[in-house]
């Protein structure tokens, strides 16, 4: 049997006892892209904050690399699940560098100072992500794009076998659309780690995922490989539009007025 | 620790040093250097009772309590006002203008009042439990209007308003209350460091200390916090347990300072901004240290210059604060919109 990293049996996400995402099954595997898509409000974020364990399951069954999410320690989750949020954060006078390095917290000491390996781990992740050159500036006066790098970058030194992220690619212009799902299938490809993310763009998700999970705005789920998911009139059913103004085959929306 | 960090700290320890030795030899009797010398040796040396001469009980009785008193209580102010902006996540945050100091300054007059009134002597430690119980009420009823308002500045405006209620009460109380005793309230009330004695000194430095290494423990955690609530839970913040912890600890600090100083105004809002400012960074292992010494030199500064420059008048030391520091406040509001 293949290691899996995220199992979900039948979970319902939402928030105080309100499901928005019913009945989710998925089990994902190490180097594989799960993309998650639907309409706004169908519970894409909402799911994410689940699995993360940021928010209550509501019912079924998450596992992380074998182990129930909701019988795991904080700092156990934070070994093993990464996030990269929409929010926008604020750390003042922050360098670059140091919010990367703030991902090495689960293994800092009591005073979370950084040892040189882990030095050497956040510069690498700052290679990575091709971050080395704002590494020296402040958080706040960089770019949307290399933000969002920095952001990745922080959680590639938090060294986890998963990786979530909502929206990676929101606000973030053609380049730095590129940019990041390039490095994010680079960490999967070749760090072998297991990304699930949601996101808007259907043309990026078929280019890029490896299975979709799509939410309806009833609150269904339906998982695919692209191939099955991009056919016929399913993407206009689920996103409520007529069968003509999308294009299964290349991903694009037909505007017609 | 970087270059600029260690010339930030070596300048605050002399600049406090510095402080120190003028607010000894400040004040209505002057002083030579060998009268102050003297008077601090006879005083360690008979203990706190029985010293000699008047210059010396002057140094020792009355200046070195009180300039203690400074460098603790400013520091306590400082760490408080860093505590609360980082919980808030906005520089424009401080026990003052949220209300808590009033709040703690309205439970220790009625304390003082009624147990005065009832003839039973009212202890330090006595004192800094109503203050605390007072800066959890307020800090109770702020977070209670956080979660339904979004805006900061909405939420700085009730601090202020509910500032304003419990001095109005407290004032209305110290008002009509006809014991000579409860005179004294009035001083207090206003902001003083007048009085502070050798009793007040022990309680406040154990306590003070006792938060502050309990603050600079959570250092850690309070760095993830900077990057946001999520981020910290999702690196394995105990994030209900910190958010509670940071209350407690900004309360008990403020606490502490009102209940042997009263109100003092600014210096938990716009110490922690130098102190950043100064020494360019966000790390909380060297902000939190750097504040403490920051409100220390900041409050013995202001502290000389309300007893010195009227002297034998003194100025309450909210006027000096408040002359020094809110000018810096505007500045800081400025600058966010202008951003």
């Amino acid at each position: 049997m293949k290691f899996k990293s995220i199992e979900l049996r039948n979970i319902d996400a939402g928030y105080c006892d309100r499901v928005v995402a019913g009945g989710v099954s998925l089990d994902a595997q190490p180097g594989e892209i799960i993309a998650l898509i639907g309409p706004n409000g169908s519970g894409k974020s909402t799911l994410l904050k689940t699995i993360t364990g940021q928010i209550k399951c509501l019912g079924g069954e998450i596992r992380i690399c074998g182990e129930e999410l909701g019988s795991m320690k904080e700092s156990e989750v934070a070994r093993r699940i990464s996030l990269v949020t929409t929010a926008r954060i604020k750390p003042q006078l922050m360098t670059c560098r140091e919010v990367a390095g703030m991902g090495r917290y689960p293994y800092t000491g009591r005073l979370g100072l950084l040892t040189p390996e882990d030095e050497r781990i956040v510069e690498e992740a700052l290679v990575l992500t091709d971050s080395l050159d704002v590494a020296g500036c402040d958080f706040e006066k960089i770019s949307d794009g290399q933000r969002q790098r920095v952001m990745i970058a922080r959680a590639i030194c938090q060294d986890t076998d998963i990786i979530a992220l909502d929206e990676p690619t929101s606000f973030l212009d053609l380049r730095c659309k590129l940019s990041v799902l390039r490095i994010l299938r680079m960490l999967a490809r070749e760090k072998n780690k297991t990304i699930i993310m949601s996101l808007h763009e259907l043309d990026l998700v078929k280019a890029v995922a490896d299975r979709i999970v799509c939410l309806d705005s009833e609150g269904n789920s339906v998982v695919g490989v692209p191939g099955d998911i991009f056919y016929g009139d399913f993407i206009q059913n689920c996103f409520g539009l007529d069968a003509k103004e999308f294009d299964p085959e290349t991903g694009h929306l037909n505007i017609i007025f | 620790m970087k270059k600029r960090e260690i010339i930030a700290f070596t300048i605050m320890i002399l600049m406090t040093v510095l402080l120190a030795c003028w607010n000894l030899t400040a004040g209505s009797l002057s002083l030579s250097a060998r009268d102050i010398v003297s008077g601090l040796l006879g005083g360690f040396a008979s203990g706190t009772q029985g010293v000699g001469d008047t210059a010396a009980a002057v140094i020792f009785q009355i200046r070195l309590p009180r300039l203690i008193a400074a460098i603790f209580l400013g520091g306590a102010l400082s760490v408080s006002g860093f505590l609360l902006q980082t919980f808030f996540n906005n520089p424009i945050a401080g026990p003052y203008v949220l209300g808590i100091s009033s709040g703690a300054k309205l439970t220790v007059a009625v304390a003082m009042i009624v147990l005065l009134g009832g003839g039973v002597h009212i202890s330090s430690a006595g004192m800094v439990v109503a203050a605390f119980l007072g800066s959890l009420l307020a800090m109770g009823f702020v977070l209670a209007i956080s979660t339904r308002v979004n805006s900061m500045s909405v939420l700085i405006v009730c601090g202020i308003l509910v500032g304003y209620i419990c001095s109005a009460v407290t004032d209305f109380l110290v008002t009509f209350a006809d014991d000579t005793n409860i005179v004294n309230l009035h001083n207090w009330s206003m902001g003083s460091l007048s009085g502070t004695d050798w009793e007040g000194v022990r309680v406040m430095t154990i306590l003070v200390i006792l938060a502050f290494v309990a603050a600079f423990c959570l250092s850690k955690p309070i760095g993830a916090y900077q990057l946001g609530e999520v981020y910290a839970k999702s690196m394995g913040v105990n994030t209900r347990l910190l958010r509670l912890l940071i209350i407690l600890l900004s309360s008990l600090l403020s606490a502490t300072v009102t209940a042997f100083a009263g109100p003092v105004s600014f210096v938990g809002i716009a110490i922690p901004q130098l102190v950043k400012l100064v020494m360019k960074t966000a790390r909380p292992l060297v902000l939190i240290p750097g504040c403490f010494l920051g409100g220390a030199m900041v409050l013995l500064l202001c502290d000389g210059i309300a007893r010195s420059v009227f002297a034998p008048a003194e100025v309450s030391i909210s006027s000096v604060t408040a002359v020094f520091l809110a000018p810096v406040v505007i500045v800081m509001m400025m600058k966010r919109r202008a951003n």
